[in-house]
């Protein structure tokens, strides 16, 4: 051949130097990066003043309250604003004075009156007035944007919330509601203050500033949103003028880091305080190493298993029963989650008011079958079932009830569909058994009462064709129904009603892990999806050198 | 370039809206009430015909206008202006690496064909082709960044770095237009790692190619004659094999280049480089319409001026091609 012989030979002196020089290049090269070291070694995470929390931030769409609906938008919207009251995690059932320093409401239950603290101020030295609050909830209102319906759902109109002198509003709803609901809205960053000089001046056509407040804050919480590059990082800047004073931590960066075992590497080393998306066989492989800390916490979602009761197997109340206790939830939550999850099976979260500890439904084939050979289905059917396309673990626990139901006959045909499908035709009715979650946007429990158990607001009771007039009823009332007690009373007897009538298999409510540096103190976890955090409350030990 | 640009947005246009889904339901979740989808699907005009649309979508593009991202909520242009920056510094930092590794072992392996260096090389680029990037980039985060600590994490630039002004968008000019030799080094050593993942997977490519287009040349009559007319090996290698050679090499750097400017998803997930392709692929999960046709969009132009580049190329390293 060509390259072989002595020709071959000849030019090796050549290819050797080459080599040798290569190598002396490539050995310099790591020299250089060796002496770099030192410098490299400079984090952030291990200043006291600076708290760098790793975090896929890719859901973000805007900062501005009216929009924001997102985990990280909602999570930074609570560190640049207040709100009229507040929710102090990790109790998510009592309500706390914020801007509003006192309130009260007229006997119908309608008129709303909140006194404002005086003193506090914007971060650029504006103060916050009843002028403020009003141009900012009636903002929401006029603007509509995704999160609006929140406050639509109580006030008709913007005109309904009034400045009635520098230090007084009153908000007039559309019908009487529990005090604890509509207060827990408030809580909600969608009704956060914002200043209106600020956002005026930047507003351009009718948009009332939500352009520039999309990456900017006009707020007189504890942090001002210095930067956000989006997919990049977000970070947030101490407000000087904080009317409960400056924060220990100076600077919060949110780091974007999409994923997992990039976040444990980054978090092992130092170079970040708190990891928030750590998957739980991560979580197993650092929780006992010595510097690091776990928090584990259910938060405020639920999997569950809806059932369209237009089916012709579906409409008969034991074939849902039977089903009930053919599902091995045990096994679910101990082989495929792993932790990951709270045995629930009703349909209101820990801890919110008319949280029903009640767990009655467990594996019992023989049970399961006899229900179904009551129902004229000895034989079993077939049925399918819808689940979000390649979501972990959504895709092993559809296995899971395909085989726990294979084993009293029903024989289950898995439909995995992308997501926009999957909700698309869950709206239309169209799906006979899905497998979903659901998050409660506010931590009170008529967020899940009424999607469960009102068919009438077209959720999920209306999409699953569950027209049952108790159930609605039930919610209603509560609704509107003002002396707690009497309010969980009936939370309690509507949770107990779905539980044994309700076309839905709660499987499990989700426990959350969040890893940090055990230098990071006061860092107290948010069930509700970080609506709540108080990063202000945070500070770190002094570090000491890794 | 126009009509191929309008064509594969046209298929990509009517490929959307023929799935059945519901790009503003799984952007909102389960919990938006009916009517808050109905208006901010009104809001995008999803609720009109598919003509309608469509017609709606081509004024728009020749205006320049891709649309609105469902997801971001801002225009589709903006997104990818911000993103392609990243993708670009990634890709043509891959690609160096990919040159540098490919085309010398590729070279190399033709050249002593069958020795026990052509199968060391050949097995080191066939692991190149069948390693799981996702492994291959944690391995180096954990060896470079997390044991030895001579490579900085994952992301384009350190916090604590000053970030250099945006002028093109790529960090590493900017720094230096700027002057800040800081953010410079710190960004280069940033692209070490994600680079080298990438170099080395696309190297595998065109060290076949080469070495395959080589062994070809070799075959050819021109350098028997060049070999019995005596002339030295080293020159008979540079003038008449590689010179040769080089035409299907640069069609396969053309396509590498043109894959690696798409975005590498897993790449860019465990680097948290925020490049076009993690973009796409949230794109493409949410069904957003307008950015999966504007992303493509862009894709289509990316191929098309790297072809044409490649063409160009081709007419300089070959003078009996010529174009009328």
């Amino acid at each position: 051949m060509v390259a072989s012989g002595s020709q071959g030979r000849r030019i090796s002196t050549p290819w050797i130097l080459s080599i040798v020089l290569l190598i002396l290049l490539l050995s310099s090269w790591v020299y250089f990066l060796f002496s770099m070291r030192q410098t490299q070694q400079y984090s952030l995470a291990t200043q006291p003043d600076t708290l760098v929390i790793a975090q896929d931030i890719s859901d973000a769409v805007s900062m501005d309250p009216a929009v924001a609906y997102e985990f990280t938008s909602v999570l930074v919207v609570n560190q640049v604003y207040d709100k009229l009251v507040d929710i102090e995690p990790p109790d998510l059932t009592r309500i706390v004075p914020e801007v509003a320093e006192s309130w009260s409401v007229s006997p119908d239950g309608t008129l709303w009156t909140f006194k404002i603290r005086q003193g506090i101020k914007f971060a650029n030295g504006d103060p916050l007035d009843a002028k403020a609050v009003e141009y900012s909830l009636r903002r929401v209102i006029t603007l509509s944007k995704t999160p609006a319906w929140l406050l639509q759902q109580f006030i008709a109109k913007p005109e309904d919330i009034v400045a009635t002198d520098s230090y007084t509003v009153t908000i007039k709803l559309k019908e009487k509601v529990a005090p604890d609901l509509f207060l827990s809205v408030l809580a909600f960053t969608t009704s956060a203050i914002v200043n209106p000089k600020e956002v005026e001046a930047h507003a351009s056509g009718n948009d009332m500033g939500s352009t520039w407040l999309t990456d900017h804050s006009a707020g007189s919480g504890p942090y001002i949103l210095a930067k956000w590059d989006r997919n990049s990082q977000i970070v947030l800047k101490a407000n000087p003028n904080y009317w409960r004073g400056k924060p220990a931590i100076d600077t919060i960066i949110i780091k974007h880091v999409p994923e997992p075992a990039t976040q444990r590497l980054l978090l092992e080393k130092g170079d970040v305080d708190i990891a928030f998306g750590l998957t739980i066989d991560l979580i197993d492989q650092i929780k006992d190493k010595p510097g690091i800390r776990v928090i584990s916490y259910p938060v405020l979602k639920l999997e569950y298993i809806g059932m369209n009761v237009n089916n012709k197997y579906l409409s008969d109340e034991r074939v849902i029963t039977a089903i009930k206790y053919a599902i091995d939830y045990d096994g679910i939550i101990k082989d495929i989650l792993r932790g990951g999850a709270m045995k629930v099976q009703t349909i209101i979260p820990y801890p919110l008011l008319g949280f029903n500890p009640s767990t009655p439904f467990y594996r019992d084939i023989n049970k399961a079958k006899q229900l179904l050979t009551e129902a004229g289905y000895a034989n079993g059917f077939e049925i399918e079932l819808a689940y979000p396309a390649g979501a972990h673990p959504q895709e092993e626990i559809a296995q899971k009830i395909q085989k726990d139901l294979g084993d009293v006959g029903i024989r289950v045909v898995l439909r995995p569909m992308a997501a926009s499908e999957m909700y698309q035709r869950y709206r239309q009715q169209a799906l006979q058994m899905v497998l979903a979650a659901w998050g409660s946007d506010y931590p009170d429990p008529d967020n899940n009462a009424k999607a469960f158990g009102n068919y009438r607001i077209k959720q999920l009771a209306w999409r699953n064709m569950w027209y049952d007039n108790i159930s609605a009823d039930l919610v209603e009332r509560a609704f509107r129904e003002s002396d707690r007690a009497a309010r969980e009373a009936l939370y309690k007897q509507l949770t107990e009603y779905i539980l044994q009538h309700g076309p839905y298999v709660v499987l499990y409510q989700i426990v959350k892990h969040v890893a940090m540096r055990t230098w990071v103190e006061n860092f107290v976890p948010d069930p509700s999806f970080g609506t709540y955090l108080h990063l202000y409350k945070v500070y770190k030990e002094a570090v000491v050198s890794r | 370039m126009a009509f191929v640009v309008i064509g594969i947005a046209t298929i990509v246009f009517f490929v959307t809206r023929v799935i059945p889904a519901d790009p503003i339901g799984a952007i909102l979740g389960p919990q938006a009430p009916p009517e808050v989808v109905d208006r901010i699907r009104r809001e995008y005009g999803f609720d009109k015909p598919v003509y309608q649309q469509y017609i709606d979508f081509i004024v728009n593009l020749l205006r320049g206008d891709l649309g609105r991202s469902i997801s971001t909520n801002r225009p589709v242009l903006e997104d990818i202006k911000e993103r392609l920056p990243a993708t670009f510094e990634l890709a043509t930092a891959s690609l160096l690496i990919a040159l540098l590794i490919g085309i010398p072992v590729g070279i190399i392996s033709a050249i002593r064909k069958d020795s026990s260096l052509d199968h060391m090389l050949r097995i080191v680029s066939l692991f190149g082709i069948s390693m799981p990037v996702f492994w291959l980039g944690l391995i180096l985060l954990l060896v470079f960044y997390y044991t030895l600590g001579i490579l900085p994490g994952p992301g384009r630039l350190d916090p604590y770095v000053q970030e250099p002004p945006r002028i093109t968008g790529l960090i590493t000019i900017d720094s230096l237009i700027s002057g800040n030799m800081a953010a410079f080094i710190n960004a280069l050593l940033h692209l070490i790692l994600p680079a080298s993942v990438l170099g080395y997977l696309s190297s595998a490519y065109i060290a076949r190619i080469t070495r395959a287009s080589i062994l070809e040349t070799l075959k050819q009559d021109h350098v028997r004659f060049a070999r019995s007319k005596g002339l030295p090996w080293r020159e008979i290698v540079v003038r008449h094999i590689i010179r040769p050679s080089l035409i299907p090499i640069v069609t396969v750097i053309g396509l590498v280049y043109g894959s690696l400017l798409e975005g590498a998803v897993l790449t860019e997930t465990i680097f948290a480089w925020p490049g076009l392709g993690s973009y796409l692929t949230r794109a493409m999960v949410f069904m957003d319409y307008n950015a999966i046709v504007g992303g493509v969009i862009v894709i289509a132009l990316i191929y098309s001026i790297v072809n044409l580049v490649v063409d160009i190329i081709y007419v300089y390293l070959d003078p009996r091609i010529k174009y009328g």
